[in-house]
């Protein structure tokens, strides 16, 4: 069996690749899956004839009469543009019940082969007979039949957004009707069903062949959640208690995807974890993404305010810089590095010497591992002496700054979001965050 | 899991070190242009703060876009805009004249489709290139692109820290 476990975590960039994917991709697996699904209900006939003796009975007794049986069933086996053209004249109609009572492996056949090809969008291949084999012999039949045009109108939905091939969905709705016809028959077990039908039917719909034949109490009481397969494409099911039909089904898958990445926005933005309901976070998101341009706006300003004296330091800077990110230690840098450390940074404030010595020292001294965790330690001391007002005046802030400085204070660093607003960034792009998407 | 986190931890350095050393070179490039204009004379009265500061932050941007790479929608659009932008500065005023008007039909058309800026708009409107994202998309976006700005403000803090002091 086609095994569809995949969870949706794991499967963030899965989940991409899935609407990357395009209509007619999507819509090719899915015949595939089709296909497959009905080699596999061919296959499972042969296990589930007992449950066709009570259909049979029930037949037998409505006095269908047994017309065209084999031409039914013989068509049935064929793939669908036969059974349009061939399969359903009225007597076939009728007989789409009837092939039941006189041979329960044929009738099986017919059965799956209709309903398979009655719910061609695959889903919904196993709803009639699972749901049959919960309630009951009349019930089933009723559920069968009334299924058909019960469901008529989701399957057209269904048909309309999952079908790729209008043939099979002229198909469809001619077959719907003709089961109409036929449920008009079994009127009196129709009506009382239909209620129950739709939701049980829709729940059943959406397990695994192997499941429904397990047992379908336990398969409805699967309250599973919604999986993702890898390549084909979403399988979705129902949890129990929810509403069921194509639409809403598609919209949950939606909803958990725009969770989730609201969750994993939560965790970058600082000062978020109180913060509930999707349109909160929405706005600490644009507030905290205003106030991160508009600091590099600011640092922008003080960039240009420094260029003049961007004379020698500048190339001491891209040395410094080249050496900063200790994965690409080359030793001319290091070295050019470690000879600036002494005359030029004389007149740096503790803080960037300690920096500076860390760059300067330990990378031509410490294993690249190393020296990696010391630069990721050290420039979270930049930051921090950054925001420190004392230290910031320190840094010669023209008049025109003023302004631009109280705003960015006003808005983004709240007392107690000072350190944690940078910090909190910088260690997000260091921590496990990184290992869910790809830089 | 250890070596996924040094992966990680790679491509977070990596991110920086390419921002870092592309904006490095950038800065160097703007100097020395505005060394050839200015002369003498201070580059504060030269060419105009606002322009110099401007300046900066595009090619902190594009610094940013290009270290990214074309993996990203947000980072696509950027590297767009910024050819468009070079492209209008190179050429005549008048067909700058044009771009703008077409440019700003497109936003009108856009204006119109919703009443009122829902925060899902603000979003866009903030995150490069995020009309063309449905909320799930641009969500993500969102989260790499407020680390990559997370990255560029780091970085340019550390520079200004050095450069000032």
């Amino acid at each position: 069996m086609i095994n569809r476990a995949l969870l949706p975590a794991g499967g963030g960039e899965n989940m991409l690749h899935c609407t990357d994917m395009t209509v007619l991709e999507r819509q090719r697996a899915r015949i595939k899956w089709q296909q497959e699904q009905q080699q596999q209900q061919f296959q499972l006939q042969q296990q589930e004839i007992s449950y066709f003796t009570e259909l049979a009975d029930v037949f037998h007794q409505a006095g269908f009469h047994e017309g065209g049986l084999s031409e039914v069933v013989t068509r049935s086996v064929k793939p669908d543009p036969g059974l349009v053209d061939n399969g359903w004249n009225n007597d076939h109609v009728v007989g789409y019940g009837v092939g039941l009572p006189y041979n329960n492996g044929l009738g099986f056949e017919l059965n799956y082969g209709a309903i398979s090809r009655t719910s061609s969008c695959p889903p919904e291949a196993v709803a009639a007979v699972a749901a049959a084999t919960v309630k009951g012999s009349e019930s089933v039949v009723s559920d069968k039949i009334s299924s058909g045009a019960g469901r008529e109108s989701s399957k057209k939905r269904k048909v309309d957004k999952i079908q790729n091939n209008s043939k099979v969905v002229a198909e469809e709705d001619t077959r719907d009707k003709r089961i109409k016809g036929c449920a008009e028959q079994g009127e009196s077990k129709i009506t009382e069903k239909n209620n129950n039908k739709n939701s049980r039917n829709n729940n059943t719909n959406k397990n695994n062949n192997s499941n429904k034949e397990n047992s379908d109490e336990t398969s409805k009481d699967n309250s599973k959640v919604s999986e993702v397969q890898k390549p084909d494409y979403i399988h979705v099911r129902a949890r129990r208690g929810q509403a069921t039909d194509s639409h809403s089904l598609a919209e949950r898958v939606r909803r958990e995807k725009i969770s989730e990445r609201m969750k994993y926005l939560q965790d970058l933005v600082p000062g978020c974890d109180k913060i509930t309901g999707k349109a909160g976070m929405l706005d600490e998101i644009i507030n905290y993404v205003q106030s991160l341009q508009r600091q590099v706006e600011f640092l922008s300003m003080k960039l240009a305010a420094a260029n003049p004296r961007l004379d020698f330091n500048v190339d001491n800077l891209f040395a410094k810089e080249q050496a900063f990110p200790a994965c690409s230690i080359n030793f001319p840098t290091i070295g050019m590095s470690s000879d600036m450390t002494n005359p030029a940074y004389l007149q740096f404030n503790p803080a960037q010497q300690q920096l500076l010595a860390c760059c300067g020292l330990d990378m031509g001294i410490d294993p690249p591992d190393m020296a990696l965790k010391r630069t990721t330690s050290a420039p979270v001391s930049i930051p921090e002496t950054f925001l420190d007002s004392s230290c910031f005046t320190q840094t010669h802030p023209p008049p025109t700054w003023d302004a631009d400085l109280q705003n960015l204070y006003n808005v983004a660093f709240d007392q107690g979001r000072q350190t944690s607003f940078q910090t909190q960034p910088f260690t997000g792009s260091i921590e496990a965050s990184n290992l869910k998407m790809e830089m | 899991m250890a070596s996924k986190h040094t992966i990680a931890t790679r491509h977070a350095q990596g991110i920086r070190a390419r921002f870092a050393s592309r904006f490095l070179r950038s800065l160097l490039r703007l100097r020395r242009s505005g060394n050839r204009f200015g002369g003498s004379q201070s580059n504060d009265e030269g060419i105009g703060k606002r322009i110099r500061t401007d300046r900066i932050k595009i090619a902190a941007y594009a610094a940013m876009a290009r270290a990214v790479g074309p993996r990203r929608t947000w980072s696509r659009a950027l590297l767009f805009k910024l050819r468009n932008r070079a492209r209008i500065h190179g050429v005549s005023r008048k067909r700058c004249l044009v771009s703008e008007k077409k440019r700003v039909t497109r936003n009108k058309v856009v204006a119109i489709s919703s009443r009122e800026p829902s925060r899902a708009d603000t979003l866009r409107k903030l995150v490069p290139g995020g009309d063309s994202m449905d909320t799930c998309v641009l969500l993500e976006e969102t989260a790499h692109y407020i680390k990559c700005l997370a990255t560029q403000v780091t970085v340019m803090q550390s520079i200004a820290d050095r450069l000032l002091l």
